[in-house]
């Protein structure tokens, strides 16, 4: 009985993970068709001949630099947000002020807006301070957007951290940063990755701030490199699934690692528990 | 204590970082030194559009030969991308010195915002009598001209010679001949005609066909103008024949829902018959090594047939394309209309023989080495009574948006002949 | 750095039992934890980050939808037309329906998601690599994600169709085109999308549960199921109130598929907010009015968000 059960329950798993990873399957083979195929044919059909020159034409169009570009700007603006949030929720969370429910209120504000109707603004005031064409207005404008839904996802975490923890650390002596560095980070790991993951995945994939903002070549992100094949009346479908392909390695790489992370924190904290 | 130091300096450095995002300060530096820098944007990227791409990169170097001290500084975006960012851009005051622009109704808020330069002097020196009768003029508002052409375009009906060789068909050259093969057609089990109206201005070819075959080549121009009326019963009668093509099934099934791209490629694949495209799409009848020299060899084409003997034939949907043109405010408009110029001379015959373009500017068919489609399409050109320019590009923005939605509706059988038009006539009589 | 590896050791593995009883370390512990300085360094940079640039943005906004303006040439001060306006613009409150149902769509599926999450984390073999695999979609970009789907649903060519033609169904829909489905048809691939991102957050705060908890419910004779209701659930009952706003406003203000598969048509039946600001804005040119309803799309999240955290949050006196 129990046997069965089991079996029914990897089934449906098993289904929903197929659901879940058609996608990569499709867009391989995507990648190595060109556009009649792709549009006519099933979507699960061998390509009649499989195309690497798609990728060849992807990587002679230059996608090295957007690559870098791509990583870096991702990484630094991972960095800046996860670490201002810590602090925020730190601040919101484990120490006593008046205004902290209002500061909350207004990162959660800061989760309503959209995207293109802050554009144009955002342009103009980077104008103002000749921020535009320059990576680093990406970078801050990443930080900033992710801000409210990292400090969310955090929330939850650290009210369940036991005040004891800050109690005994403060009653040993040690500054308030020293704790918040040395012993909330750490024991936070988890949820950490998980908002790194999280925003990996915006930063990585993000396109109408990189497309407006930056002009130079030597500063565009791979998304930008994917516009290279949308033409005025044809587009080369093929070269784009394999500009896909291309951009989403690094980024699954990054994910098993980091979520491999998350489970070795829990598994961390679990003992600890 | 020294916390707050830190604290106080942090503060004033974010503070004073939001004082400066928040001043005002209009510098350009367009020009560095004495080498002058012309901003130029455009929407043909490498990886879709090669050809085009590398005949804008040959006209660059060949300029700046000519114009030393000058300098072209290029930057290029797919089609929604460029048309998204110019509108950031003109917000911010921070056109580039050349760009692509639409004919009439995109224009206008950027003529009246008086953010593009007339370019009649061009007109009137060295490019004087160079466009195509009507190609430029579709760029002018209040007789000035703000926009260069860069291509002409047709609509027409492009069909699949084998399939209607299979089934004993002709070429239409009346609606009802046209209806018979699309029911010859169905009934057979081949879908007639493809059509992608997710984009809505493929749908909008129709329509407008017919109004130009009922009620004369101007009657949609004067209701656009105002010198007419979209209550027009013509208007009318067109609407209720597109209702009649959708009832008996002429178009591949979900077109509401499909795009373009996807319409084109049901006729490629040889899954649809007929397709009501415009001359863009003839180097994939003609040059385009990518598709089966076979389907090149079977495609023909058709002009929009006759509505019960009304209409003539060689009044064609269509118009420019995409022009250049010159932002007012560039601080080397000179040398930016100097380029306009060069570009649009050289532009001419390279488009033609190397991309498939068919250019605004006068060409001598004759003396090029062309494909025979190209020859009959530009000879069509030089015999046509009449160009409609696309309804969308002449209507202002708004009403175009009114126009393209109401078009899916009524493909879509989700409004009647008459609030169909009612809803255009409201929507010019608006802006009047 | 070792010294203070041990003293962290030292401090967990005594944290547990440990409670501070005198007077003297409270008011301590109260003082280090409400010094202004420590806190307005720990907020302030995020705090500016955000009020410049998504505050100031987020004022402009509204301000523009106080102004006729093309978006190209002068601005001109209109008072409140435009907000009356959009207030009685029928396809501004379609728009808004469609999004509200999408809301709605989203945070039921949240069940879903928390369930594949209780089994994933009840130490199946093989749950880490589920899981990961159910992230797969959320890695694509949205571009792909709609280039997909636009070809499952094609009605000619689709594999949803073909499916369903094996199936024995005679004249399957034509999914983007039919007005009464596309809503529908275009919740799946959304849904789909972020399934991932939920399943990711719900196994972080389950497995952040202390082992032991379970194990003593388990020892009490607890069914795997009673754990997970009674025992698991209610310990991650915040995140789980994170993730409804988080579903809530990420449907209300969302763009992507939509736009790109059927760019909210036909005829505006898969209009959202989001789709219906940019086509305004952008394609209208009607910046003005584009920018009202951009204000009025956040006014109303902001509604929404408030009810919900009223809702959750009195629940939660129940529960306790």
């Amino acid at each position: 009985m129990k046997r069965i059960g089991y079996i029914l329950l990897y089934l449906c798993l098993g289904g929903v993970a197929l659901f879940q990873v058609f996608p990569i399957i499709w867009l391989f083979l995507f990648s190595l068709k060109d556009n009649r195929e792709i549009f006519a044919g099933s979507p699960f059909a061998l390509p009649s001949e499989l195309r690497w020159e798609n990728y060849v034409k992807v990587w002679e169009g230059g996608i090295g630099t957007y690559f870098w570009n791509s990583i870096w700007i991702t990484a630094v603006a991972i960095i800046l947000t996860v670490l201002f949030a810590s602090m925020v929720t730190f601040a919101i969370t484990r120490m006593k002020w008046k205004l902290s429910k209002l500061v909350l209120g207004l990162f959660m504000v800061g989760l309503m807006i959209p995207i293109h109707s802050a554009i144009i603004p955002l342009f103009s005031m980077f104008l103002n301070v000749d921020l535009i064409d320059n990576p680093w207005s990406i970078v801050i404008t990443y930080t900033a957007y992710n801000l409210p839904i990292t400090i969310m996802i955090l929330l939850g975490f650290y009210y369940t951290l036991p005040r004891e923890i800050e109690e005994a650390a403060i009653m040993d002596g040690c500054s308030i940063h020293r704790m918040f560095f040395k012993i909330i980070l750490p024991m936070t790991a988890p949820v950490m990755s998980t908002t790194v993951i999280i925003n990996m995945i915006y930063n990585w994939n993000e396109f109408v701030f990189v497309n407006t903002f930056i002009s130079s070549d030597a500063y565009k992100t791979l998304t930008v490199g994917i516009q290279n094949f949308i033409g005025q009346y044809m587009t080369d479908w093929g070269a784009i699934g394999a500009t896909l392909i291309i951009s989403v390695l690094p980024i699954l790489l990054a994910f098993i690692f980091f979520s491999n992370k998350v489970v070795e924190g829990i598994s961390a904290s679990a003992v600890k528990g | 204590m020294k916390g707050k130091k830190a604290i106080t300096k942090l503060v004033i450095l974010l503070f004073s970082l939001v004082f400066v995002l928040a001043a005002c300060s209009d510098d350009d530096a367009s020009s560095d030194g004495d080498s002058k820098v012309i901003k130029f944007m455009h929407l043909w990227p490498e990886g879709s559009s090669k050809t085009h791409y590398e005949i804008v990169n040959g006209i660059i170097e060949d300029f700046e030969t000519d114009n030393p001290g000058v300098k072209v500084d290029l930057e290029v975006l797919s089609n929604e991308q460029y048309k998204d960012k110019i509108q950031v851009l003109s917000t911010s005051d921070e056109l580039p010195d050349v760009g692509m622009t639409w004919a009439a109704g995109y224009l206008e808020p950027y003529v009246n915002g008086n953010k593009f330069a007339t370019l009649d002097d061009l007109l009137e020196g060295d490019l004087a009598d160079s466009f195509v009768a009507g190609t430029a003029e579709a760029y002018a508002l209040d007789g000035k001209t703000y926009g260069l052409p860069l291509e002409l375009n047709i609509a027409t009906i492009f069909y699949n010679k084998a399939i209607f060789e299979e089934y004993g068909l002709e070429a239409p050259e009346t609606l009802e001949e046209l209806e018979q093969v699309i029911e010859t057609l169905n009934d057979n089990g081949v879908a007639p005609i493809a059509l992608g109206n997710k984009d809505r201005w493929t749908g909008s070819l129709w329509y407008m066909y017919l109004a130009d075959r009922i009620g004369g080549s101007d009657v949609l121009t004067k209701a656009i103008d105002r010198s007419g009326s979209f209550e027009d019963p013509a208007l009318v009668q067109a609407a209720e024949e597109v209702q009649n093509l959708v009832e008996m099934d002429a178009f591949v099934k979900g077109f509401n829902g499909l795009a373009d791209e996807e319409a084109k490629s049901m006729f490629m694949n040889e899954q649809a018959a007929m397709y009501l495209i415009a001359t863009w799409d003839l180097p994939n009848y003609t040059t385009n090594e990518d598709v089966p020299q076979e389907f090149r060899d079977s495609v023909g084409y058709f002009h929009f047939p006759t509505v019960d003997g009304k209409g003539d034939m060689n009044s064609f949907v269509g118009g420019p394309g995409v022009g250049l043109f010159v932002a007012e405010d560039s601080d080397v408009k000179e040398e930016a209309k100097d380029f306009v110029s060069f570009f649009v001379q050289e532009w001419g015959e390279k488009s033609v023989t190397e991309a498939g373009v068919i250019p605004a500017t006068k060409l001598d068919a004759n003396s090029l080495e062309l494909p025979q489609m190209y020859v009959d399409v530009l000879n069509d050109l030089n015999s046509a009574s009449n160009l409609t320019l696309f309804a969308d590009v002449q209507m202002s923005p708004d009403a175009a948006q009114v126009h393209l939605d109401m078009i899916q509706a009524i493909f879509g059988n989700e409004v009647t002949p008459e609030e169909f038009t009612k809803a255009h006539e409201d929507a010019l009589s608006a802006e009047e | 750095m070792k010294s203070s590896d041990k003293r962290k050791g030292l401090i967990l593995t005594s944290g547990r039992s440990f409670s501070i009883s005198n007077d003297m370390g409270l008011n301590e512990m109260n003082k280090v934890m409400s010094n202004k300085w420590v806190i307005t360094l720990y907020v302030l940079p995020a705090l500016l980050l955000i009020a410049v640039l998504v505050f100031i943005p987020l004022i402009l906004t509204g301000y523009y939808g106080l102004m006729d303006w093309d978006g190209v040439g002068e601005m001109n001060f209109i008072g409140l037309e435009n907000y009356i306006t959009a207030i009685q613009d029928m396809k501004f409150w379609d728009s808004a329906w469609h999004s509200f149902l999408l809301a709605i769509f989203s945070t039921i599926s949240l069940v879903i998601y928390l369930a594949i999450s209780l089994i994933l984390a009840s130490k199946i073999k093989g749950a880490d690599f589920l899981r990961k695999i159910y992230l797969i979609p959320m890695l694509l970009s949205s571009v792909a994600i709609a280039q997909l789907w636009i070809k499952v649903f094609n009605p000619t060519n689709g594999m949803l169709n073909h499916i369903l033609m094996v199936l024995g169904v005679e004249n399957p829909p034509a999914w983007l085109a039919d007005t009464s489905i596309v809503l529908f048809a275009i919740f799946v691939p959304i849904l789909w999308q972020y399934a991932g991102f939920y399943i990711l957050i719900y196994y972080a705060a389950l497995k952040n549960i202390p082992e032991s908890i379970i194990e003593a419910a388990r020892i009490d004779g607890a069914s795997p199921l009673q754990i997970a209701y009674r025992i698991k659930l209610p310990l991650i009952m915040g995140i789980v109130k994170v993730t409804i706003v988080l579903a809530v406003v990420g449907s209300l203000k969302y763009f992507d598929l939509i736009y790109v598969m059927t760019g909210g048509g036909p005829n505006g039946a898969s209009e959202v907010m989001a789709s219906y600001m940019y086509k305004l804005a952008f394609s209208s040119k009607d910046f003005g009015y584009g920018s009202a309803i951009g204000f009025l799309l956040l006014v109303i999240t902001l509604i929404v968000t408030i009810v919900i955290r009223k809702i959750t949050a009195s629940k939660e006196e129940i529960q306790y």
